[in-house]
């Protein structure tokens, strides 16, 4: 892993940690999940997204992730509420 | 070897695919062949690897080797020149019964020295349902004629005694027999090439050069491996069927020059046919990785040696016999291909050197509707709605995704002309057109996909009947990236005719509200389309990429201008307010400073 390496177009690393690639902010290390590090909302999907994104079904959300420093949005999830977060990282070389 | 001659027959190789693919096309009939391009023409090795992927859809490339290398088992010693082998057993190699697999040895001076091998969607496969995707099915037994090995062509001469027993198990025997004659053209192509090749440059020297090839994309993909950083990327899959759901979860670590992905999680085989079998599963990684990851490099089994499948036994992603597996190719393969998909672009977003190759997951889920029954000519009529091949486009981290923009397992799908489905079936489109708020909001927008709506016309019997396995109105498939929303989820609405007798608009400008009548959502199983009644259709498009709030406003203006975004969404996602067809600069800074305030708020409040 180096600073040239980033977790996703929005969560960079700097020195090992993860941060927000918009402003800087910390959001742990690199080699463990970020998310439990931002800011986490749940959208049921009907809201989500426009009249083609109301399915008539409930049940699914769309996980909305954001910086909690400037409220970039992160990442997102499709997900049923039940289901654990995804998680991206990093592992150390060497 | 000398690098000129290597680079020739390396070219010579490919060209051959080609030439053999456009041999299928011409001998086909059908509009799966030829208009949607569900069709695979490959070369392999003596042992049966992959030497050579070519176009069409990808799953197919390693499905194909494994049917190669169980014709090999299962004939051994008894393989012989102009012999040509039918596969389409799932739980040997294929990956449904209605893709069949003609495999052929090609020998030269009397010894066996590869294999070439195609695969076409056959017009019809005796299931219960028409069409081959059998979502009424309970078991493989009532998916239709089914072999691990059959021999269809022996020194040259057809079976016939096994063509008339496959052809007396089909609807429709006469375009199956068009869809096996395309292959064998094929085939015999393929194989007179590649003995031209031989006799001109020595079966040994090409074989040195086939193994040199294996060696070097080894080689170079595990170099692009290294270049890659080392970690752990997540994603998730649903698919529901009658209000079922069922996840395909994915790990794929990355470390050093070697990749694994990981489907424990992923839930137990499901009671319909959306399982697949774990080679099918492998193929449907392989159909992202290969264009993503290696696309400056021969596809064949040395892209294959530093990935490793974990996929548990008895699971959706390795279902165990007697589990269906028809709808498979658009259900649990899809879902694999996505969950990759998402995984590697994730993958490439995290490097700088390649970032810009990242892309988020592209048109996620085939609604696979088969139209059936007498067409205006009188004949008896089974055909695929083409358009679920015409796909969309992930965003990527510098672009949008295209607009119906294909899919990324069959870089050559496409969909067929309103005026050809019309012409063979008693139906009239009302509209087809790119579809509203379909794709994924992003800082790069996913391409859109798109929605159609059919009536029926001049039709014998006052319509015709659909087989539907349209999973995907529940759940969105084609996962963002970076902040990107998913493209927006599949539709299908069966919409009712009023009973007071008005007639069917011509046009529907509107689009699926200003149709008349009720409507009903539909999914999966047999249904009609009959009197004036009318089907909708809105298909999935690609993922965005980064936050919706940071795309250029001028970019939202335009797609508002366009029909691709409505104004609603382009001030609630994109917070971009239009006044009189433009940007309000300032009410546009406003909007967005209140949603960011919004999101900052809630923080807040928790």
């Amino acid at each position: 892993m180096s600073d040239q390496d980033r977790i996703s177009a929005s969560v960079a690393v700097m020195e090992g940690q993860a941060v927000c690639a918009a402003c800087g902010q910390d959001l742990g290390l690199a080699t463990e999940p970020w998310k439990e590090h931002a800011q986490r909302r749940e959208i049921p999907l009907a809201q989500a997204g426009g009249p083609a994104f109301d399915t008539g079904h409930e049940g699914v959300v769309l996980r909305h992730f954001y910086c909690p420093s400037c409220a970039a949005l992160l990442d997102t999830e499709t997900a049923m509420a039940e289901d654990p977060t995804l998680n991206d990282i990093l592992a150390s070389r060497g | 070897m000398d690098p000129m001659t290597f680079s020739i027959i390396r070219h010579r190789l490919f060209r051959i695919v080609d030439e053999a693919v456009i041999t299928l096309k011409h001998v086909s009939g059908s509009a799966i062949t030829n208009e949607g391009h569900d069709l695979m023409v490959s070369l392999y090795r003596a042992d049966g690897t992959l030497l050579m992927g070519g176009v069409g859809f990808l799953h197919h490339l390693t499905s194909a080797a494994e049917a190669c290398k169980s014709i090999i088992r299962r004939f051994e010693g008894d393989i012989h020149e102009g012999d040509i082998f039918l596969l389409n057993d799932p739980y040997t190699a294929a990956l449904h019964t209605s893709d069949i697999y003609l495999v052929s040895p090609i020998h030269h001076e009397g010894r066996l020295v590869a294999w070439s091998a195609c695969f076409v969607h056959v017009y019809d496969i005796g299931a219960v349902n028409p069409g081959g995707f059998a979502p009424q099915a309970p078991d493989i037994y009532t998916e239709g004629f089914s072999s691990p090995g059959i021999r269809l062509v022996s020194g040259g001469e057809m079976r016939q005694d096994v063509l008339d027993t496959i052809l007396n198990m089909v609807r429709s025997p006469e375009m199956v027999t068009l869809d096996l004659r395309s292959m064998i053209a094929c085939n015999n192509v393929a194989r007179d090439r590649m003995q031209s090749l031989m006799t001109k440059y020595g079966a040994e020297e090409v074989d040195t050069a086939c193994a040199e090839l294996v060696r070097q994309s080894e080689d170079l993909f595990r170099a692009r491996l290294s270049e890659l950083p080392d970690g752990q990327w997540q994603s998730r899959q649903y698919l529901d069927v009658n209000g079922v759901t069922a996840r395909v979860n994915l790990t794929m670590t990355k470390r050093e020059d070697r990749l694994i992905f990981d489907f424990s999680g992923s839930d137990p085989q499901s009671p319909y046919s959306i399982n697949c079998t774990k080679w099918a599963s492998l193929g449907g990684l392989f159909a992202p990785l290969f264009p993503l990851l290696c696309y400056d490099i021969t596809w064949n089994e040395g892209v294959l040696r530093p990935v490793e499948m974990i996929a548990p036994e008895g699971s959706i992603v390795n279902c165990t016999r007697p589990a269906p597996v028809s709808v498979a190719t658009v259900g649990a393969i899809q879902s694999v291909n996505n969950a990759a998909c998402s995984t590697i672009g994730k993958m490439l977003g995290a490097s700088e050197k390649y970032r810009d190759q990242s892309t988020a997951v592209w048109h996620a889920n085939h609604f696979a509707i088969f139209k059936f029954g007498r067409n205006q000519k009188g004949s008896e009529s089974i055909g695929i709605l083409t358009e679920t091949f015409a796909g969309a486009g992930g965003a990527r981290s510098f672009a949008d995704g295209v607009e119906i923009g294909g899919e990324i397992p069959n870089p050559i799908s496409r969909m067929a002309n309103v005026e050809t489905v019309e012409a063979a079936f008693p139906v009239r489109y009302l509209f087809r057109r790119r579809a509203p708020d379909s794709g994924g909001p992003g800082e790069f927008r996913g391409g859109t996909g798109g929605e159609l709506a059919l009536v029926p016309h001049k039709a014998p019997d006052g319509g015709i009947h659909y087989v539907i396995s349209g999973k995907g109105a529940r759940h969105p498939m084609s996962e963002g990236l970076a902040g990107g929303y998913p493209g927006a989820p599949n539709s299908y609405v069966w919409i009712k005719a009023p009973e007071d007798g008005a007639n069917a608009p011509v046009t529907a400008a509107g689009g699926l509200d200003a149709i008349p009548g009720t409507q009903e959502r539909v999914s999966w199983g047999v249904y009609p389309l009959m009197g004036r009644d009318a089907l909708y259709v809105r298909w999935n498009g690609g993922g965005g990429h980064g936050d919706p709030i940071v795309r250029d406003p001028d970019a939202v203006c335009r797609d508002v201008a366009a029909g691709l975004v409505t104004a609603q969404s382009a001030g609630d996602i994109y917070g971009v307010v239009l006044n009189d067809g433009a940007v309000d600069e300032t009410e546009t800074q406003a909007k967005r400073k209140g949603i960011r305030s919004a999101r900052l708020a809630q923080e807040a409040a928790e």
